[in-house]
């Protein structure tokens, strides 16, 4: 039992004592004068600095700042890579017209729209939702359109045989089938929509992480922007691991009802 | 002496992320002479395949010893090569390449790989089909090519763990007459595992018939139908009664396991 | 998975004849060409601003400005510059990187978690505090770009290496491979195909931080001209360098892809 527990956790041990480690030796290596630590900061100062935010507020305002924008274009992003990934996956004409947008998109630099977005939504919330929207539709609409394409053939036939209509194999087979792929997709733009509203934030904001970032960065305060750092990657981690639970209870769930 | 001796061999097994142990393979007494064929039957889960692939040093040995020539097996060696049930050819080499697998992995020496290759390719009747990869064949083609590739490091003792279970049962009969061609001409001692009784029994000079819980030799059985064989063998008297012998044995195995669910 | 719609084009199957081009490719024209005509008359009906969306005549013609005069050649080559270094040093470091966390267990445990964390936090975040170790130069760019490419590829690399089908490694065990035999001749060619997707996914990236780069703060690029031009809204000309860099980050990737497939192809399915 207690062995079994060790190998369980193997992973989860190795990899705590592995960023204490990189946490003690960067601390170090600071105190040590092995480097400037105008350059780096030390986990401690971004620590005290962290409480100090913390204290006035500048935590939660940037914290709130960040997710509102994140939620709105996750939010957007969803819906709209759903229906139109739901679409595109059942009618081929659709998928073929979006396709050439689709790859645009896909390796066009988004954010080097921003002075657009800026001209047509007005500087700050709304041009970093479009931004980030556009960040994290790509994979949420390609999942969505691959989980439907990629029915499950002999299920789609046998219902057919039972005298189904297109509209219930949509129901009863394409959108149960590719709720898993759809979670994926949706785990995936979790953590671009992040990245486009704190990408977009560095540019052009008066609030959010991102800003803070800039902000702090222009005027060369290291451990004051470590701190916001080190919360945007945070919350990629957490928001990422959200969604990878919600990924697995779904797929448990398809899983048990296919039995 | 004979020319594979297994004495009082045991093999246990580590329960995945636990300590306890499982016996796999206890007390097994067995010995093969020189140029013998012999095939293992046994049910489902019964430890041949461990049995095989310690004679072919891939697994640890709990208990007891193997000897091949006098000599302690530790581990693979060129006396020795192994043909996989399935998927076990790289799908990135032709079927050339494959087959020069294993000579490049003993280094071999004994004159040009090509050749060599191509000569093993031929003996299994693939010659056309050198340059193909493994996804351009059927399944009966892939296990010619492993076949192929165990002969061409030239080991005294082949070792095969169910090479056709893969196959349908035509497929698998014409494999078997062919197998036994290939085998006529060089002899080798050869340790063959497999699910099918009739094929256990046509290719067998020894049957050895497993039990399970832990996996342990049940009888020896001694083919003495005549060589070379050819299908006509199978409507024969004696390959009947062997079949029903064989059928006994199995059944008996299937009603205890039967016995262990329902106690579970 | 992170780009299931190139997929979609891969495993679709094309019939090109030259009388008849397959319908996708037909809806898809038509889709593109609409979409040109509505851009190109929206203005001129009053239902936009043309001086925020351009036309598409503009377009083509601020194209032929750009690649004439503008110093294109100049600005194209700082941008590549910072790529290339930055992705050769990604390819670098990853690959061995990769090796060794797919190879060793403790490795593994061990780099795993800061590993993910900066694979799944956005790295861009790191440019400001890039600028003030680096300069405004080139190097904080290629250091994005090194950052932006490197995880995709170690990843990749290491699923490649660690998921090597067991029954290979047993099967060359079989014939006494040795530990080097068994890396050389299974586990690098088995993992080449995961390390070509983790090298695909890190193009789209490290094309971003370029961009990124230098529309933070540069002093010439392409990122700096779509900078320049969105400050002056000449919406014409940002288009084009936007164009530009999207030619350039398809082309890689399908290139990419096309080497990806033909490994696969000629492996099983
Ligand atoms: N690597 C392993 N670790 C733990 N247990 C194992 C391992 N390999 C096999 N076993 C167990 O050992 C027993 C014998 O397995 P083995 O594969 O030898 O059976 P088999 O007779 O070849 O079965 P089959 O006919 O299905 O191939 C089984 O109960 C199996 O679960
Ligand atoms: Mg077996």
């Amino acid at each position: 039992m207690i062995v079994e527990l060790f190998y369980r956790r193997q992973a989860l041990i190795l990899g705590t004592l592995s960023m204490i480690g990189l946490l003690v030796f960067w601390q170090i290596a600071v105190d040590a004068g092995l480097i400037n630590p105008f350059f780096i900061s030390t986990p401690s100062q971004v620590w005290t600095e962290f409480l100090v935010q913390f204290e006035d507020g500048q935590v939660a305002a940037n914290v709130g700042a960040t997710l509102y924008c994140f939620v709105w274009s996750m939010g957007l992003a969803t819906v709209v890579g759903i229906v139109l990934g739901m679409l595109a996956g059942w009618f081929r004409d659709v998928e073929s017209a979006l396709e050439p947008f689709i790859w645009f998109k896909y390796s066009a630099p988004t954010v080097a729209f921003y002075p657009l977005f800026i001209a047509w939504l007005g500087y700050g919330t709304p041009t970093i939702i479009a931004i980030a929207f556009l960040f994290a539709l790509t994979p949420i609409y390609a999942n969505t359109l691959s989980g439907i394409k990629n029915i499950d053939r002999d299920l789609a036939k046998a219902a057919r045989s039972f005298g189904a209509k297109p509209l219930d194999i949509f129901l009863q087979v394409a959108l149960p089938g590719s709720v898993p792929v759809m979670m994926a997709g949706l785990r995936l733009g979790v953590g671009r929509a992040l990245t486009g509203v704190v990408v977009a934030e560095l540019f052009g904001a008066n609030a959010g992480l991102g800003y803070a970032i800039t902000y702090y960065g222009q005027l060369m305060q290291t451990t004051k922007m470590m701190v916001s750092i080190v919360i945007v990657i945070l919350l990629g981690v957490i928001l990422t691991q959200i969604l990878s639970f919600l990924e697995s209870k779904t797929d448990s769930w398809r899983v048990d009802s296919g039995r | 002496m004979a020319q594979i001796e297994i004495r009082d061999l045991g093999i246990d097994y580590r329960k995945p992320k636990s300590n306890e142990v499982f016996s796999a393979v206890d007390n097994v007494e067995l010995s093969i002479e020189k140029g013998e064929f012999v095939t293992i039957v046994g049910s489902s889960g019964c430890g041949k395949s461990t049995l095989l692939m310690a004679v072919a040093g891939l697994v640890n040995l709990s208990r007891g010893s193997i000897k091949i020539d006098g000599k302690q097996v530790t581990g693979p060696g060129p006396d020795r090569a192994v043909v996989f049930q399935e998927a076990s050819l790289l799908p990135w080499r032709s079927v050339r390449g494959n087959v020069k697998f294993g000579l490049e992995m003993q280094r071999w020496n004994g004159g040009d790989l090509n050749e060599r290759a191509m000569q093993m390719i031929r003996l299994v009747g693939l010659s056309r089909f050198s340059d193909y990869h493994p996804h351009q064949l059927s399944g009966g083609m892939r296990q010619r090519v492993n076949i192929a590739r165990a002969l061409a490091v030239d080991p005294d003792v082949l070792l095969m763990d169910e090479p056709f279970g893969a196959l349908d049962a035509q497929t698998r009969e014409i494999m078997g007459t062919e197998l036994l061609r290939i085998w006529e001409r060089h002899k080798k001692t050869a340790l063959f595992v497999t699910h099918d009784i009739d094929e256990a029994i046509f290719l067998a000079d020894k049957i050895v018939v497993m039990g399970r819980n832990p996996g342990h030799i049940k009888e020896v059985i001694k083919v003495d139908l005549p060589r070379p064989r050819d299908e006509a063998i199978l409507d024969s008297d004696d390959f009947h009664s062997l079949r029903k012998r064989l059928r006994a044995h199995l059944a008996e195995d299937m009603s205890s396991m039967q016995l262990v669910k329902e106690v579970a | 998975m992170a780009d299931m719609t190139a997929e979609t084009t891969a495993t679709r199957q094309v019939s090109f004849s030259a009388l008849r081009p397959s319908r996708e490719a037909v809806v898809g024209t038509l889709a593109v060409l609409a979409f040109l005509v509505l851009w190109q008359i929206a203005p001129s009906m009053g239902w936009v601003n043309g001086r925020f969306t351009s036309r598409p005549t503009e377009v083509f013609f601020a194209a032929i400005d750009v690649f004439r005069k503008d110093d294109f050649l100049f600005h194209a080559r700082i941008s590549l510059t910072e790529f290339v270094a930055g992705f050769a040093l990604a390819i670098i470091v990853s690959i061995p990187l990769g090796v060794l966390l797919g190879t060793s267990k403790i490795a593994r445990y061990l780099i795993d978690p800061p590993l993910m964390a900066l694979y799944i936090a956005p790295t861009l975040v790191l440019l400001p505090i890039m600028v003030i170790w680096l300069g405004i130069d080139m190097a904080p760019k290629i250091a994005v770009v090194f950052l932006g490419a490197v995880f995709p590829i170690v990843l990749n690399t290491m699923a490649g290496m660690s998921e090597a089908d067991p029954r290979f490694l047993r099967m060359a065990r079989s014939f006494g491979a040795t530990k080097l035999d068994i890396f050389m001749r299974v586990l690098v060619p088995g993992s080449l195909p995961a390390l070509l997707t983790g090298i695909r996914l890190a193009v789209g990236r490290a094309v971003l931080g370029v961009i990124v780069g230098e529309l933070f703060v540069s002093q010439a690029g392409i990122g700096y001209q779509i900078n320049l031009y969105g400050s002056a809204m000449r919406i014409d000309r940002l288009l084009v360098y936007v164009l530009i860099v999207s030619a350039f980050g398809y082309t890689l990737t399908i290139l990419v892809r096309s080497v990806e497939n033909r490994i696969r192809d000629w492996r099983s399915k």
